[in-house]
């Protein structure tokens, strides 16, 4: 075999230096008389596309190829033919035990060695992974030492960016609001899961290194397992939204029923296989929840004030019906409305359902008796009132007063009236309110009952079995409203 | 004969709105409070030619299902839906019922019953 074309061909710069050299002028003496070793490694040495690299005979004359020699940096082609420590003289506090222990028998192997090297003339962090042979004579006797090595440092820096990259991720998903998990494989077997995805699945639970299957066992009969399955296999991502799922998530471990946002990610190799799913989840129980009631209350919302609205039309009808005049209908129309006013600031006040009938009482008593010289005397229990009912109370109330004020008790200087109301009926399911009046004028019972009567009578809102009675007495006028009182205190 | 109207409203108020402007427009006005009340003047007299009613209602029943249940037993009754809370979609209403969304304004009212032939 032609040497010198081989070494031209895989190692160009180094086989031209290895000619060159006048090796008579150093330790190893001319090449012809180079024991069969070091001939045969230099050979193999130069037709190899791998760094290789001899250290020969106590000199420690050292040889290498091109691989090596790129890893010299700037040192090559000073280096080739010098000793090993004025190459490595920088980290030789590294380099001189393994290559001492090679000289005394001792291989040493190595996946990775981190050195601090100037080879360019500046500190740079280099890794190699290398094995240092020694190569000995028939007799057992070290000549020198063989080595093979990779310089990995590109390797190393790129495994090290992955790991930077993957810490900087998970501190991403720790931080997320969402739930976050990776599962890997066919099974689904749980890699990472983040603090917001155990508190969705319930805190505590050991899920790492487990498949889903196993570490969420109550989702199998749900059908996840078929919809990982499907994204494993087809590669294609899902996104489900609001999906009710049972978790056993509660404090001893008790099924709890979750509305859950979530997308299935597959996530690809290089090689572009499917090797696992990102899932990315949120539970959205309570957002839906707060958003049904919203719908609901803005629908009931929208309801009330259609009803309030048909309760407007209705008294500005019999207004107009009823009124002598265009200015007396105008005033009343607008004191009636007024009232239905105030009795909504009760209701809206008080919040849902908290209006109490001594609220709507005292309404009506600010706008038509005077505090100093007090002639409605009120008597009730704290009874509350659903916000229907305590629209047509307050218009009662009103209509009831003004026609006091215009022909019974309370337009005389010496009448009353008395107001009570309070639980009654045989089993205390009826609401029960009279108004008395004593001390006015003489009532003329034949006289026709004026618009405002009619409003009385008209009831209670949204209430069962209600009846309004109005009795002229000679003393004076009784009116007493009476209904069910669970409808009464109902809110519609 | 004046066409006899049961209306049928929990509603006090709107009741005696309905009722007035019913009668002012000829009609003979029969009230109730609600389905129950209703029911029982429909088994009492037969002379009722037309259902007017709201939909919600306390009581065992409300305005559909008085509807329905009027449809079924006096199929001559014409029938008036009002309410301000329902749409009732189509299938809800018996056929022929009439559907008028509170609150009722007294010209839609009469352009609706005018419509019914029963009552013409």
């Amino acid at each position: 075999m032609n040497q010198t074309t081989h070494m031209q061909l895989t190692n160009p710069d180094c086989g031209r230096l290895f000619r060159n050299h006048d090796w008579s002028a150093t330790p190893l003496g001319a090449v012809e008389t180079w024991p069969v070793e070091l001939r045969t490694l230099t050979s193999v040495m130069m037709g190899s596309l791998q760094p290789m690299l001899l250290v020969w005979g106590p000199s420690q004359t050292t040889i290498y190829n091109d691989g090596y020699a790129a890893m010299c940096g700037s040192r090559h082609p000073a280096a080739f033919a010098g000793t090993f420590r004025s190459l490595w003289h920088d980290i030789w506090d590294q380099v001189e035990p393994i290559i001492d222990a090679a000289f005394e028998g001792r291989g040493t192997a190595m996946d990775d060695i981190e050195f601090i090297m100037h080879r360019n003339g500046y500190p740079e962090e280099a890794h190699f992974a290398f094995s240092y042979t020694p190569v000995r004579d028939p007799w057992g006797a070290v000549l020198g030492m063989f080595c093979a090595c990779n310089e990995i440092t590109s390797q190393v820096a790129a495994r090290r960016a992955e790991r930077t990259q993957r810490e900087r991720f998970r501190q991403v998903f720790e931080l997320s609001p969402g739930g976050i998990a990776m599962l890997m494989g066919s099974n689904h077997v749980f890699d990472y899961a983040n603090e917001e995805y155990h508190s969705i699945i319930g805190r505590g639970r050991e899920i790492i290194g487990k498949p889903v299957a196993d570490a969420l066992s109550e989702v199998v009969r749900q059908g996840i397992i078929n919809l990982l399955d499907d994204v494993y296999r087809s590669g294609e991502p899902l996104v489900a939204k609001d999906r009710r799922i049972d978790l056993n998530r509660g404090p001893d471990g008790e099924k709890q029923s979750r509305r859950i946002d979530f997308v299935y990610q597959p996530m690809k190799d290089d090689a572009g296989n499917v090797a696992g799913i990102l899932v990315q989840a949120r539970d959205v129980t309570e957002l839906r929840a707060d958003e049904e009631r919203r719908d609901l209350l803005s629908h009931e919302l929208g309801h009330r004030l259609k009803n309030q609205l048909a309760m407007v039309q209705a008294i500005a009808s019999q207004t107009l019906r009823s009124a002598p005049d265009l200015v007396t209908a105008r005033r009343r129309l607008s004191e009636r409305i007024g009232v239905l006013s105030d009795a909504h600031d009760v209701i809206l006040e008080g919040g849902r359902g908290a209006s109490t009938v001594l609220q709507l009482v005292q309404q009506m008593t600010a706008v038509h008796d005077d505090p100093s010289n007090p002639r409605i005397r009120i008597a009730g229990p704290n009874l509350k009132i659903g916000s229907r009912p305590s629209l047509s109370l307050s218009l009662i109330l009103h209509e009831l007063a003004t026609n006091a004020m215009k022909y019974g008790a309370l337009s005389s200087a010496e009448g009353t009236v008395k107001l009570q109301w309070r639980v009654g009926g045989e089993t205390g399911d009826r609401f029960e309110l009279t108004w008395a009046e004593a001390g006015g004028p003489r009532v003329d019972p034949s006289a026709s009952p004026g618009s405002g009567t009619r409003l009385i009578t008209a009831g209670l809102n949204g209430t069962l079995d209600g009846r309004v009675e109005l009795v002229y007495h000679e003393s004076g006028l009784l009116c007493r409203v009476t209904c069910d009182l669970e409808t009464f205190q109902k809110e519609h | 004969m004046p066409t006899r109207v049961l209306v049928v409203e929990d509603d006090g108020l709107i009741r005696l709105d309905l009722a007035d402007t019913l009668s002012e427009a000829g009609y003979d006005v029969v009230e109730a409070a609600n389905a129950d009340q209703a029911l029982a003047i429909l088994q009492q007299r037969s002379d009722i030619n037309m259902l007017l009613t709201d939909i919600d209602m306390p009581g065992s029943m409300n305005g559909i299902q008085l509807a329905a249940l009027t449809a079924e037993r006096w199929p001559d009754c014409a029938i008036v839906v009002i309410s301000g809370r329902y749409t009732p979609v189509k299938g809800v209403l018996p056929s022929g019922a009439r559907f008028i969304a509170k609150p009722v304004s007294e010209k839609l009212l009469h352009s609706v019953l005018s419509q019914i032939p029963e009552l013409s």
